[in-house]
């Protein structure tokens, strides 16, 4: 199978629907004359200036205007580059996108299918205001749903289900990227499914996005010391497939959350009061949390490597939990 | 061009429907009945002008101020009083209260920020682009929204994309008891337009036809495909902030602008060159009155939601 980026798997999936949905659309900075390796990479050329939209400097406009267009019967999808930008934007994405349906009690059925793009993540060296991870904040709000997706392969599937969602999806991939083999043929990943990409016996971890590949790097090098670590990657955290994080606790006894936001109110708070509140009975050790210790991220690489998840910081949380 | 006699006649009963829908909701909060609160638009019926220039098939975005929007529209007022009464059959099934979309009449919500529905309006204006057609979208807020970033970001983007938008502001002078002074560098509004190098223009609000003029050239502009404007009606809010509120402003000043009430105005107007006699003018007004008693006993006998169906209309 062929390899891609994730950023070209991305660009397959907006040619995709592009062509398939008249009503599909792009808006954000920048988005041509196009410069190499992006997700909106040689649109333009196909589909105009009109569908791939480049925007002012204003995050509010990029998401407020998506959201206008969605009611008046469009599917955009803003590209906000950065989390960190989309704060900008959070009056358009957490109050009108997530919750406009509702508080117009679904008024006319009213629908808002709007993708909202944002990279996420640190180990760039790029400071406080260009390294964040804010899943929980986007989680915590009702009426939004959460791609987070990890591989080529997931970002492509997990993209085209978000152009197809009649709801507000927040999409978001990290600023370090990945290759890996994605199929010629067409194919979408549903939301809420969330994928075992390791099997374990000992302890279960769970991550999302780079946090992945630290983990699996942390069970292999666990897996010669005798743990059998499952690393499973929920791929959407809202809806969050928590049946097979509790079926493998169950199995496991043991569980970890890895997740590169802060820690306070995070995503590893969360999972982990769900498992308690399912399978307390299954846990033989507290829940370990990997996450940053609700500091801003520093510039320079030892200090954001303090800050941030580490092979050995997921290895040493796996140990606590089977001491 | 100057609305036909049946026109005016048209245009002045909506007037009077909507100043007799907000007494009648201002009442209800005074009561008790209403349990949120109502921001009343009594004395800026003048922006009704602009509102009836539309088509069927444009759009309207508003944030909170006044009942001429929905009025204007065709909403129905049954349906606006059983929401604001928090019951199962308003507009948004008890959830928004005075935050309602009318998505038929090309109301598609009202944004709890002021300033919110501004780049929503942008968005509306680009599907209209992308889809292509005629269609406009009027965008109205108060000279205090004016400060806020995202109706100058979206005045910026609506130009740059050439997009149909009829920026309106109702400049009445206040932000709640604070006068315009203490928070707008610039006293007219119209004059930001030469920032995003559209026209701007000064209206005089409470005249209901000048407002109708103004209008109809600036949307026959955006139908063209030549772009927004801003129009700045200047008004003068006769109630309150809201129902409730205490209102500081100089009695002197609201008993000067009593005088220019723009439905008087157009009362005096319309029984001078004879499109309205005395006999009509009752008749409109009974109506009106009837019509918002029949909407008061509609919401009062709609039954409330039940706890229930705070779980429903989240996601699609
Ligand atoms: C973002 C935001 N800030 C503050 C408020 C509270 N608020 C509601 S109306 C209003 C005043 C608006 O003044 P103006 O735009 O002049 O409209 P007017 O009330 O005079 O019609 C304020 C501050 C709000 N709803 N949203
Ligand atoms: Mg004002």
């Amino acid at each position: 199978m062929r390899t891609l980026t994730t950023s070209q798997a991305m660009n397959e999936a907006l040619r995709e629907e592009m062509r398939r949905d008249p009503s599909v659309y792009v808006v954000g900075l920048g988005l041509y004359p196009s410069t190499g390796d992006s997700a909106t990479n040689g649109l333009v050329e196909e589909f105009g200036e009109s569908r791939i939209r480049s925007a002012p400097m204003s995050e509010t406009v990029i998401a407020g205007s998506a959201v206008g267009a969605a009611l008046a019967g469009l599917r955009p999808v803003a590209e906000l580059h950065l989390a960190d930008f989309a704060f900008n934007a959070l009056d358009e994405i957490l109050s009108k996108a997530g919750k406009w349906r509702y508080m117009h009690g679904a008024n006319g059925a009213m629908k808002l299918p709007i993708v909202f793009l944002q990279g996420i993540g640190g180990y760039v060296a790029a400071g406080a205001e260009h390294s964040q991870s804010p899943l929980a904040l986007y989680w915590h709000s009702p009426g939004l749903k959460i791609a987070v997706p990890t591989t080529p392969y997931d970002a492509k599937g997990l993209l085209k289900t978000a152009v197809r969602d009649d709801n507000p999806v927040v999409f978001f991939t990290h600023k370090l990227g990945d290759s890996g083999p994605v199929p010629e043929d067409e194919y979408l990943i549903p939301f809420g499914v969330a994928e075992i990409r390791r099997a374990g016996a000992d302890a279960t971890v769970v991550a999302t996005s780079y946090m992945v590949t630290l983990t699996l790097q942390a069970a292999q090098n666990l897996e010669g010391q005798g743990v059998d670590v499952e690393v499973i990657d929920p791929r959407t955290l809202e809806p969050l497939d928590i049946e097979t994080i509790v079926d493998s606790v169950h199995k496991t006894g043991r569980l970890v959350v890895v997740d590169e936001d802060t820690e306070r109110c995070g995503v590893a708070a969360e999972i982990g009061a769900q498992v308690m509140e399912r399978a307390f009975p299954a846990l033989r050790a507290p829940v370990g949390r990997v996450a940053n210790p609700n500091l801003p991220i520093p510039y320079s690489p030892p200090l954001e490597e303090a800050v941030l998840p580490s092979v050995a910081k997921i290895e040493a949380a796996i140990r606590a939990t089977l001491t | 061009m100057k609305p036909t006699p049946a026109e005016q006649l048209e245009l002045y009963t909506l007037m009077v429907r909507s100043r007799v829908f907000e007494e009648t909701a201002g009442a209800l909060v005074v009561s008790g009945e209403i349990p949120g609160s109502w921001l009343s638009g009594i004395g800026q019926e003048g922006t009704l002008g602009a509102i009836h220039q539309l088509r069927p098939d444009d759009y309207l975005t508003y944030t909170h101020r006044g009942a001429y929007g929905f009025i204007g529209r065709g909403s129905d007022p049954k349906l606006l009083l059983a929401e604001l009464l928090g019951k199962r059959t308003g507009y948004s099934r008890g959830k928004g209260g005075r935050h309602i979309a009318d998505l038929e009449h090309g109301i598609l919500g009202k944004s709890g920020t002021i300033g919110g529905h501004a780049p929503l309006a942008v968005g509306v204006a680009t599907a209209i682009q992308i889809r292509g057609g005629d269609q406009v979208v009027m965008s109205i807020f108060g000279e205090g929204t004016s400060n806020r970033g995202t109706t100058h970001s979206s005045m910026n983007a609506a130009a740059v994309w050439g997009l149909p938008v009829v920026w309106v502001c109702e400049n009445n002078g206040y932000m709640g008891n604070v006068p315009a002074p203490m928070y707008t560098a610039v006293m007219d509004i119209a004059d930001m337009a030469v920032g995003y190098d559209m026209p701007g223009e000064v209206v005089d609000g409470n005249d209901v036809l000048a407002v109708h003029e103004a209008a109809e050239e600036a949307i026959a502009r955006a139908r063209a495909g030549q772009g927004p404007s801003l129009l700045e009606l200047k008004t003068y809010r006769m109630r309150p902030f809201g129902e409730t509120s205490t209102d500081l402003r100089d009695p002197a000043e609201a008993t000067a602008w009593r005088a220019k009430d723009p439905i008087r105005r157009f009362r005096s107007a319309l029984i001078e060159s004879g499109v309205l006699t005395d006999g009509a003018t009752v008749a409109i007004s009974e109506a009106a009155t009837a019509e918002m008693e029949t909407a008061r006993s509609y919401a009062r006998d709609s039954s409330f939601p039940a706890p229930s169906d705070a779980f429903e209309d989240l996601y699609a």
